[in-house]
């Protein structure tokens, strides 16, 4: 096997990599290195070319755009992600308690799409909010949802010659909203379960209401069909409600591994959300 | 070739970009003082500081510094804020068997650089990517707070 590896200096020059030879895009390094790592001392060997993408200024920065929209661009690291200002509490969260401090100034966002990985952290709130993803090629580019560029457990629509550029998040709004990862340890924990939910209430209506699973099947999981089981209704009406939909939610999640626990907990985390919209009208952050 | 620097000097590698830049340093540049424990970014041992930011050096490509200034232990070492971090953590006797120590400084030293009046609980997030398997944490966490106090002015 001739091993390739690229590094080029310019997005141009890796998009014409990417388009002539294929190359994988590292960026961060932080899953791919371990993934194919050889042992101590010794040089990751690559079942695929290779271009380290790291240092290319177009892939960095975040930003809000003038119609309220958060620009992420693909070299974004967690703690990049957790400390710009406006970013959407879910997302947040999941960036800020992802690996540990190093990991966090290692890892990037379109390594974590990229690699979709059914544990990975990031998409679990980008899907929830709608974000879309931006690839780019020589062609040009195209956008779309993230929820529909996660073909499932490591696959992805990203075609042979694209690149992810950036991930863009719209503006949600919402009046209450949770976040919860569920792992082994406060530090470099793999997530086990998670689960995150906005809702909008305006005069006593239920206007918004979206949950998205992590970990709890081959891919992040939403569903809309139960999602509208409490769209337009009264918040007076979750006790009647509340059984259908969290009902919904254990039909739509499909966990492999350990399905009665994460299907209970899963339960008891969504009960404990929607119990919290009739309880506290007034919104915030549910805990 | 990738050229960046370390410890303020300007270092060029014509090897594999996919080299681990902790093989760069202890194996091509002989600067030991960064340990490989897990090799998976989990232990800490490896930590090196990246543009200021601490990161694991086992699981970063040489590659991917291109351009940027890279510090280990090494070059933390003689520097004010170097000399104190190692004195406290001789005088909280956070030191057992030592291999955690240089990740444990170098996450400190990150810490530092962006809060210089850290309380415990700062302290134990800044290291917890870092394992030690001799002191149970205590000592180090001491040692850290110790450094922000007697360190006053230095960072």
């Amino acid at each position: 096997m001739v091993e390739r590896c690229y590094v080029p200096k310019s997005l141009e020059e890796a998009l014409s990599i990417r388009k002539e030879t294929g190359a994988h895009p590292l960026a961060g390094g932080s899953d791919l290195m371990v993934q194919y790592k050889q042992g101590l001392g010794i040089t990751p060997v690559f079942p695929f070319p290779v271009m380290i993408i790291s240092s290319l200024d177009d892939l960095k920065g975040i930003e809000t755009l003038e119609d309220g929209s958060i620009l992420i661009r693909a070299l974004s690291t967690p703690a990049e992600i957790a400390s710009f200002e406006g970013m959407p509490y879910p997302v947040r969260c999941a960036a800020s308690r992802m690996g540990a401090v190093a990991l966090r100034n290692t890892a990037t966002i379109g390594g974590n799409l990229g690699n979709a990985s059914p544990k990975g952290d990031l998409p679990q709130p980008l899907i929830l909010l709608d974000a879309t993803v931006v690839l780019k090629s020589q062609d040009g580019e195209r956008e779309m949802k993230v929820d529909d560029f996660i073909l499932g457990s490591k696959k992805t629509a990203l075609a042979d010659d694209e690149i992810i550029y950036a991930v863009r998040i719209p503006r949600v709004e919402y009046t209450h909203v949770y976040y919860r990862k569920i792992g082994t340890r406060r530090a470099n924990a793999i997530s086990k379960l998670s689960l995150s939910a906005l809702a909008r209430v305006e005069d006593g209506v239920v206007v918004d209401f979206r949950a998205a699973s992590g970990a709890a099947g081959p891919k992040v999981i939403r569903s809309h069909e139960t999602e509208d089981i409490l769209k337009g209704h009264g918040v007076d009406e979750m006790d009647s409600l509340m059984p259908a939909v969290l009902e919904g939610w254990n039909n739509a999640i499909s966990p492999h591994a350990m399905p009665e626990y994460r299907r209970a907990t899963t339960r008891r985390m969504l009960e404990h959300f929607l119990s919290s919209i009739a309880a506290h009208q007034e919104g915030g952050i549910i805990e | 070739m990738i050229e960046f620097t370390l410890n303020g000097r300007s270092v060029r590698f014509e090897g594999n970009p996919l080299t681990r830049l902790i093989d760069v340093i202890r194996d091509d540049l002989g600067l030991t003082g960064t340990k490989e424990g897990c090799g998976e970014g989990e232990c800490g041992a490896c930590s090196v500081l990246r543009n200021g930011k601490l990161v694991t050096s086992c699981i970063i490509p040489v590659g991917s510094v291109a351009g940027d200034e890279i510090v280990t232990i090494e070059g933390l070492r003689d520097t004010d804020q170097g000399r104190c971090l190692v004195d406290a953590f001789a005088e909280a006797g956070a030191v057992q068997c030592g291999f955690c120590i240089p990740g444990m400084v170098m996450a400190a030293q990150a810490l530092l650089l962006t809060n210089s009046h850290p309380d415990e609980e700062d302290v134990r997030m800044a290291i917890s990517g870092n394992i030690c398997r001799c002191t149970g944490y205590d000592l180090i966490v001491d040692a850290v707070l110790l450094a922000s106090r007697k360190g006053e002015g230095l960072w």
